[in-house]
């Protein structure tokens, strides 16, 4: 799953036919002053600028202001660019017309296990949340395109009648087309508006999820992907995400500020288990991470490092199944590495470290481990016959 | 019995070297469990024609490699199953290809990272055919006793202390690779082990789902319960509990389900899987899906730990109501042959090794001629006579005997294109032969009249000096023994046409003060044999010998100078040729003496 910013997901949007505002994605006011001397628009509109970063309530940050003329405008992005959020400082603006509407209406796609799913509503905005059962729904086979008869239906049905449903049948077809032929995972439009001017129906934002694993296939997404929750990723996070693109197997780590305990399990599956008994035995994790697939070992050696590196934590878990082909021995070479080098950058003073994990060199591999202790590491290590979680309840044990 | 994959089971590999992979893992298990390799065909367009060698045993067994499936299957047509291994951008066409294969019924999809949209098309398309699409993003699947799709299972070990060599009662299906390993490990401590275990992926929309398999598994008898190891995100565990709960069903139903951490954790952070995402409301949460599992009358340990003591009481209670007997474990099991290296490690077994070597070692992070790590003699300022002195003496010779060596490589790098070596080579570069094999055509011109003298020469003036012979001696033995001296005799110099770079080696040796006893020696039998003829003198070759055989270096590396000296030279002659882009040499026929027989006529055959 990759989220896409509003920006390159209205690209998308209007690439496939779809209505949308006039918009420009700015990284200074310099930047805005240049593109509103070349777009006439940008002088004659009212227009609306937004932070364009992967936050959360924007509107309630401040970071949303609309009904601007150019100079407020400039003078909004001039505010809001540079200013720190979280762990995040705004970057990008975007500065789009506003379009004068009075109807509100809602439009998505949502990926199904069968194929996919168009969602239609006659109410938009804040509105349809608190009327859920206005929603009305078309499931599609994958492979299967609605037919103009089937979206007409679906906009009937959903309170649209005479020229607006067969206008609001054509949006929704519109974007399927775009769903389907960009492997988005979902799509929202909300609020879909009728434009005043020209009786349009219009996209006034777009919430774009791209199957990031189909990119092979999609040479024109030359934007980048976004986190999805309500923050940017941290620059450890990055490193560790390249790492990762370059590497057979994988590494994956993230963040959670004021954790204490921190994770460097095994495999996909297991590593949420994990998660699960440190919260359970009402610890407080301080990260997500995962490795798995048999990563060389100098990938697993800078996720240690970056899971030596977390402030606070007083314990660490380094556990896992029993691996089918990872090579517990090699893998565990990069763990090792990477806690000398953090031990001899001062860092896991007072850190206790627990071990549990098995398959290909297991032996060897806790063996290595084990021999820490003689380094003075305060490191407890287990085998297949200790159950999978137990550590987590040994590490927590008051 | 089991599901999905059993005895009958022979199957084909699509993709390169992670399936060969999977094939030698499978041939592990079919080793273990006494049957035959059930991998029959490779499908890989790059290696089409040749064969892929799986060890099975202490044996190879080579599997044929196809272009495309409908040749693979036309070959073998006993196979019915396909594991796929292309990379994810080809994996929808291999997996559509081994789908429309008539004799194909399962397609077990191994790759990662898929397109959701790919897999829902191959999982669409299977179900339209009747056929079972498994994966993607699968570890495979295991039927303990009878057969092994991918690998899935771990190693040979883990197979044995997993009990994978024969059947237990309890059906495994995770969406976790790495977590089918640790619930096979489980039923077989807390149990009596797995009859099948399946990984479906970890993907948002697998091809298969828990309910395909849980009615496969209710209609096999052997299996009396089932493991499902769930994740939050999508919807499978609640169908699985729907159908669970629909009416009493044969087995027992028993699962755990991963993610209640996100109730504690930021909004939307991802977990784990592509598929472990939990949706508006609380769809597909933890807890939802536990809570569907325990309405429908599945046992749900209230944590992962708690898994193992459930499948014990489950177990006990098959036992007690005589469901299934106690397993009699089989006394004796194969054990995989161990690979050389592996029986070395473990020192069970001494290898008697093909070679010996005392000069260098290259196994560390560079190599050390006679123990001298490379970098470490560049940054102390020894130069190449030291290397030589190390490779061919074993050695540390001086900086004198150093600079004595360096004058002698210099002095008979090359002795212009007329000679026989230099000769040979443009010849060869001239008709076109490459770098190496035109140097070595030069090479093999060194012998006992062009520079090959210098081991020979070096040989009987150390023999002369010895045996402490006088030079009248010492000619008087020569022609009695061995004829010409060799290092003796010039083809072009003479007394009065003197070689330079002799009087040039000689003056400089001279000038160290160091004991000469050889070179002395040489030069006195000069002395008579010049008087005789003169161009009888001490050439290159003898002075060369007897200079290094006074400072120390073994006779029989003495040619061994002019061998690397002179292919400075030849490769020099190769690469002006080849520069000058020079033509094929053709000698012209007033340079030959046509000495055959004049034309005649011939006679009728008899």
């Amino acid at each position: 799953m990759a989220k896409v910013l509003e920006g390159p997901g209205m690209g998308l949007m209007k690439k496939w036919g779809i209505h949308v505002p006039n918009y420009v994605v700015v990284t200074s006011v310099d930047e805005l002053t240049k593109l509103g001397q070349a777009n006439e628009w940008l002088k004659k509109s009212k227009l609306v600028a937004k932070a364009h970063e992967a936050l959360g309530s924007r509107f309630k940050l401040g970071l949303v202001k609309v009904d601007l003329d150019f100079k407020a405008a400039e003078a909004a992005t001039k505010e809001m660019i540079g200013r720190s959020v979280g762990s995040i400082t705004v970057s990008q603006v975007i500065v789009s017309e506003m379009v004068p509407h009075k109807e509100e209406y809602y439009c998505a796609v949502k990926s199904t296990r069968e194929g996919g799913e168009i969602l239609v509503a006659n109410c938009g905005g804040i509105e349809v949340e608190s009327n859920w059962e206005r929603v009305k729904r078309l499931c599609l086979d994958v492979g299967q395109t609605p037919s103009p008869e089937e979206l007409e239906k679906l906009a009937k049905n959903a309170g649209f009648t005479g020229a607006l449903a067969k206008k609001m049948a054509e949006f929704a077809g519109k974007m399927f087309g775009c769903f389907d032929n960009e492997d988005a995972q979902y799509l929202e439009v909300n609020p879909v508006v009728l434009r005043e001017s020209d009786g349009e129906l219009v996209a006034l934002d777009a919430v774009t999820l791209l199957d990031g694993d189909a990119k092979f296939r999609h040479p024109d997404w030359n934007f980048s992907f976004a986190a999805e929750f309500g923050r940017a990723y941290s620059k450890q996070e990055l490193e560790v995400m390249s790492v990762d693109s370059k590497i057979k197997g994988s590494v994956k780590f993230i963040e959670i500020p004021g954790g204490d305990t921190a994770m460097l399990p095994a495999g996909g599956g297991a590593s949420v288990y994990y998660s699960d008994a440190v919260v359970a035995r009402g610890g407080k994790l301080a990260n997500y991470a995962e490795y798995s697939g048999d990563p060389p070992d100098w990938a697993v050696e800078v996720l240690t490092d970056k899971v030596c590196s977390l402030p606070g934590i007083r314990n660490i878990i380094v556990g896992g199944a029993i691996a089918n082909f990872t090579d517990v021995k090699k893998t565990f070479g990069g763990i090792i590495n990477g806690f000398r080098k953090a031990k001899s950058e001062g860092k896991l003073n007072g850190v206790k470290i627990w071990v549990r994990r098995g398959g290909p060199r297991e032996k060897e591999g806790l063996d290595a481990m084990r021999a820490l202790k003689d380094e003075g590491f305060d490191i407890n290590v287990f085998d297949r016959n200790t159950p999978l979680t137990d550590i987590v309840d040994k590490a927590l044990q008051k | 019995m089991s599901i999905l994959a059993n005895k009958d089971t022979r199957v084909v590999i699509q993709g390169g070297q992670a399936g060969v992979n999977a094939a030698r893992r499978m041939a592990e298990f079919c080793y273990l469990i006494k049957r035959p390799l059930n991998v029959e065909a490779f499908v890989y367009p790059p290696d089409a024609g040749k064969t892929n060698e799986i060890p099975y045993g202490s044996g190879l067994i080579a599997i044929p490699v196809y272009r495309t499936i409908a040749e693979a299957t036309k070959s073998h047509p006993g196979i019915n199953t396909s594991l796929v291994y292309i990379g994810a951008d080809r994996a929808m066409k291999g997996g559509m290809e081994a789908l429309d294969d008539p004799h194909i019924k399962v397609v077990s999809m191994i790759t990662e990272g898929v397109p959701e949209k790919d897999a829902k098309l191959l999982g669409t398309h299977a179900r339209k055919l009747g056929k079972v699409f498994n994966g993607p993003s699968s570890i495979g699947v295991i039927s303990a006793g009878a057969c092994r799709l991918g690998v899935i299972g771990g190693a040979f070990d883990n197979l044995v202390l997993s009990k994978l060599y024969r059947e237990g009662s309890f059906g495994v299906i995770t969406k976790s690779g790495g977590l089918s390993n640790e619930i096979i490990w489980i039923c077989s401590q807390f149990a009596d082990g797995v009859t099948t275990a399946i990984g479906i992926g970890g993907d948002a929309y697998p091809g298969t789902d828990y309910v395909s398999y849980l009615e496969m598994f209710e209609q096999d008898p052997q299996t009396k319960a089932v493991v499902i190891v769930g994740e939050m995100g999508g919807d499978l565990e609640e169908r699985a509990a729907e159908w669970y709960g629909a009416k009493k069903r044969r087995i027992k139903l028993i699962a755990v389900v991963s993610g209640f951490c996100q109730e504690s954790l930021p909004k939307g952070m991802k977990f784990g899987h592509a598929g472990a995402k939990e949706g508006m409301k609380g769809e597909g949460s933890a807890r939802s899906k536990s809570d569907a599992l325990k309405k429908s009358g599945a046992i749900v340990p209230p944590t992962f730990g708690a898994l193992g003591p459930a499948i014990k009481e489950t177990y006990q209670e098959l036992l007690k109501s005589g469901q299934v007997k106690e397993v009699v474990e089989p006394s004796v099991l194969p054990k995989l042959p161990k690979s050389v290296e592996e029986a070395m490690r473990a020192d069970e077994v001494m290898v008697a090794p093909l070679i010996r070597t005392t000069i260098s070692d290259d196994r560390g992070d560079e190599p050390c001629y006679d123990g001298y790590p490379a970098s470490e003699l560049i940054n102390k300022g020894y130069e190449i006579p030291h290397i030589i002195g190390l490779l061919w003496d074993k050695r540390l010779i001086s900086k004198q005997e150093a600079e004595i060596i360096k004058r002698i490589l210099m002095l008979s790098a090359d002795h212009g294109p007329c000679v026989s070596g230099a000769y040979a080579t443009i010849l060869a570069a001239c008709a076109g032969i490459g770098l190496s094999q035109a140097v070595a055509a030069g090479l093999i011109m060194i012998g006992p009249r062009f520079g090959g003298a210098v081991t020979d020469a070096g040989r009987y003036f150390k023999y002369a000096v010895d045996n402490k012979m006088t030079v009248d001696d010492f000619l008087a033995y020569m022609k009695k023994n061995v004829g010409p001296v060799p290092g003796i005799g010039h083809r072009v110099k003479s007394l009065r046409n003197p070689d330079k770079r002799v009087k040039e080696l000689v003056s400089y040796v001279k000038s160290l003060n160091m004991k000469t006893p050889c070179l002395d020696f040489a030069l006195s039998v000069e002395q008579i044999t010049a008087a005789k003829k003169d161009n009888l003198i001490l050439n290159v070759d003898g002075t060369m010998a007897a200079v290094l055989v006074d400072i120390g270096f073994p006779v029989d590396s003495l040619n061994g100078f002019f061998i690397l000296a002179r292919t400075i030279g030849l490769i020099g002659h190769w690469v002006d040729q080849k520069r000058q882009d020079s033509r094929l040499i053709r000698l012209f026929d007033y340079l030959v003496n046509y000495a055959a027989p004049k034309r005649r006529e011939v006679p009728p055959l008899k």
